[in-house]
Order: C-alpha cells, then sequence, then structure tokens
C-alpha cells in the first residue's frame, strides 16, 4: 500500500482540526481547543483503483508559515492550507505563505481550503473567496461536514497522478 | 365568683423590703435585656470578644484542635478508603515499577562492571574468580530487558519503512509519524539541527533511537536496561541499518513486508 504524507496547515482557529476529526472520525465538536505541537493520524482511501494510506499531520495554527518547523513539512505529498472564511485576518499572509510553502517542497500538491462556509450566506462566501489572492480550491464546513471527504480524496488523487 | 386574696401586713412588708434590697439588680436586670433585645448594643459588646477569640484561634488552632481534626480525618479515610485506593493506587504503582527498574538497572551495572573487572568464564567460574556472588549473576540474568517494538522510518517525512512489535498495541504508522513529530519538535526547539534525539524515556520503557542518513530506527525496550546492554542493542541496530538496510539501495517503498520480516529476524524472535 502507498503511503503519503498530508500537512494541514494555516492560521490559529481557521479549523484543521476539525477538517481532521470530522475526516478521520466524522465528528464535529464546537469546543476550541488549540492544537500544541502537532496531532498525527490516518486514513486509508481509494484513489485510482488503489488503497492509499494518508498520513495526515495537524499543525499548530501560526499566523504566518515560516513559524512553522521546517522539519514538520519535510517528506509530504500534500498540503492544505485552511483559511476561515468569516475571518479576512487568516488569509492576509496566504500569497507569501503559499510562496514559502512552494519554495520548501516543490514537489507537493498544495490546495487551499476555505473552511466555516457554514457560517456565511451565499453573498458573503462569493465575496470572500474572490478577496482571497490564491484561487481557493474547496470550500468547506468541518461543522456539516460539506465537501470535507472530498476534498481529501481530491488531494489524494492529485498526488498519485 | 373569685376570691379577692388579700396581702397580709408581713407580705406588704417583704415586697418593701424586696424593692428597698434588690432596686439596684432590678435596674440593672432591666439595662441587660435592653442590650440583649437590641442587635446592635449586643454588637457592639459581643464583637471585640469574638475577634479576641477569632485571633486566639488564628494563632494556636493547630494546638487546641489538633486531636479532632486528625481524628475526623481518620474516621473519613478509613471510611474511604477504598475511594482514596483507586485515587492513588495507578500513581503508585507506575513509581514503583519505575524505581524498581531503575534500582535493577543499578544492580545490572554493578555486577557488570565486578564480573568486567575480572574475566568471564561461566556463571560458577564467573563467581569463583571474580567474588560476585552466584546469586548476583543469576539476578542479572533473570531481569532481562525485552525488545518490545522496533521501527524503521523515513526520516524526513516520518512514513513507515517497516516495523515488528510483541503486541500490536497501535497503528505502527501512525506511531512512526509521532514518534517523528516527538523528534522534529525537540530537535527545532532546541536547535539542535546537527544533534539527534537518542532516547525517549516512559515509565520502566525506554525508546532507543539511532538516525542515519535516510531514515531511523527507533526500539521500544521494557524492564531493566544497563548501560553495556543498551550499548550492546545500538551496535546490533548498526549493524542491521550497514548490513541489512543497504540492500533495498534506498527503495523502501514496496519494501515494507520484507523489512518488517528482517526486524522480526534480528529484533523480536531472540
Amino acid at each position: 500500500m502507498t503511503s503519503k504524507k498530508v500537512i494541514l496547515t494555516g492560521s490559529f482557529g481557521v479549523g484543521k482540526t476539525s477538517l481532521f476529526n470530522q475526516f478521520i472520525h466524522q465528528k464535529f465538536s464546537d469546543k476550541y481547543l488549540t492544537t500544541i505541537g502537532v496531532k498525527v493520524n490516518k486514513k486509508t482511501v481509494e484513489s485510482h483503483g488503489e488503497e492509499v494510506s494518508l498520513l495526515i499531520w495537524d499543525i499548530a495554527g501560526e499566523v504566518t508559515q515560516d513559524k512553522v518547523p521546517n522539519s514538520y513539512f519535510l517528506g509530504a505529498s500534500g498540503i492544505l492550507y485552511v483559511v476561515d472564511l468569516s475571518r479576512p485576518l487568516t488569509f492576509v499572509n496566504i500569497k507569501e505563505d503559499i510562496e514559502y510553502l512552494k519554495d520548501l517542497l516543490p514537489g507537493a500538491k498544495i490546495k487551499v481550503v476555505g473552511n466555516k462556509k457554514d457560517l456565511l450566506t451565499d453573498t458573503e462566501l462569493a465575496q470572500a473567496v474572490k478577496s482571497i489572492e490564491i484561487p481557493v480550491g474547496t470550500t468547506t464546513s468541518a461543522k456539516t461536514g460539506e465537501n470535507v471527504e472530498d476534498l481529501f480524496l481530491a488531494l489524494t488523487n492529485e498526488m498519485m497522478e | 365568683m373569685t376570691q379577692r386574696k388579700y396581702k397580709s401586713e408581713d407580705e406588704v412588708a417583704l415586697e418593701k423590703l424586696k424593692d428597698i434590697i434588690l432596686r439596684n439588680d432590678r435596674s440593672e436586670l432591666d439595662e441587660l435585656r435592653a442590650v440583649l433585645n437590641d442587635k446592635d448594643k449586643l454588637s457592639e459588646k459581643v464583637n471585640p470578644i469574638i475577634v479576641e477569640h477569632f485571633n486566639f484561634l488564628k494563632e494556636n488552632f493547630s494546638s487546641e484542635y489538633a486531636a479532632i481534626i486528625n481524628g475526623l480525618i481518620d474516621k473519613k479515610l478509613k471510611q474511604s478508603e477504598q475511594e482514596l485506593l483507586d485515587l492513588i493506587y495507578p500513581s503508585l504503582g507506575k513509581m514503583i515499577s519505575k524505581y524498581v527498574a531503575l534500582q535493577m538497572e543499578t544492580l545490572k551495572n554493578s555486577i557488570e562492571n565486578s564480573v568486567k573487572s575480572s574475566f568471564s568464564f561461566g556463571r560458577s567460574f564467573t563467581s569463583f574468580f571474580t567474588g560476585v556472588k552466584e546469586s548476583e549473576l543469576i539476578i542479572k540474568d533473570a531481569v532481562i530487558a525485552t525488545v518490545e517494538e522496533v521501527y524503521v522510518i523515513q526520516r524526513d517525512s516520518g512514513l513507515l519503512i517497516g516495523s515488528a512489535s510483541k503486541n500490536n498495541s497501535m497503528d505502527d504508522e501512525v506511531v512512526a509519524g509521532m514518534l517523528t513529530a516527538i523528534k522534529s519538535f525537540v530537535e527545532d526547539a532546541f536547535n539542535a539541527q546537527s544533534q539527534d534525539l537518542e532516547m525517549i524515556e516512559y515509565g520502566s520503557y525506554k525508546i532507543l533511537i539511532r538516525s542515519y542518513y535516510s531514515f531511523y530506527i527507533a526500539m521500544a525496550v521494557s524492564g531493566a536496561l544497563s548501560v553495556s546492554e543498551q550499548g550492546e542493542l545500538q551496535d546490533k541496530i548498526d549493524e542491521f541499518a550497514a548490513q541489512k538496510m543497504k540492500i533495498f539501495k534506498g527503495r523502501f517503498d514496496s519494501s515494507r513486508y520484507e523489512i518488517s520480516n528482517l526486524l522480526k529476524e534480528n529484533f523480536m524472535d531472540k
């Protein structure tokens, strides 16, 4: 079986751990517990008829990515850069952050994820997505589970191409 | 019809006498009643006494009430003995097991040092020539450190290359990831990029870590591990890395099964 390392990163409070828990355990909690360091878990998915073991590293949120220890990113095949669509402050550094990650991991697939879509109306959602400098790959709600499974599957498919 | 009772002259005289004798007392009694029935007046009189007693208690509480409180605590402890045991036992158990493991390590180290200072030629001969009691040599051999789990892990990504375990307690891929995260965290936190984390201790468990260019090997050992045994295990891990891992020429992706079998043969079956 192929194994791939996936990193969940982004500013604090954007819902990385909630996406992680929703994808791994299909659970959501309203309680905000800040992640200390990093938490690793795995889930096996299928891509192009092959089983793939995703080792997901849920990293503690930082305002900018250069604050995250480089060693956490090493060897990653995929990165999910998560922003909170209801808090513009969580995507003010997105351009610099994505450039930094591309330099660090030239071969990795990077996806920008707009989370907490359940907090916005359709109009607000469209405005938020438009205001983000880097194209948003997927908008999700870790609370309702909307697009969460699809997000990880799409990333797996890209990593396996 | 009620009969009116007339006081005799003696009784009237007695009343008058009482009035004369008790006048002062009665007036004081009235004053006292007035104080007792008026909250403010009563507070004014009583508060200083309470404060004084309170201060006295603050200074002398332990000597005055120690016996009573000790009695109460004893009684409560006896009543809740089971509850307390449930609370204390897990921590106490860990402390004792760690202490015993540590003492065993010290004992093994000391026996080994005594043996090393002479030569080895079978337990009885060794005992005879070194002066170390045969019973101590038996203890040394009996408290064997056991290899519980071994992992070969990609150094950068933390992805698992191979593993062998005695009890398969947790998902080996997640263990490999978390070990790498801990290793990275320690090495980053102490800005020790040129140095590697070499050991993690948990209770009576030790996780020995040997880092190489593209992978590292982590070995969980239970029991008392003496300094020389630790050295021997590290040599054995180094030998495995140099002799067995080289045949895969850095291509570990499709070799997990073979590497896991090699780990089992080299570290688990003995």
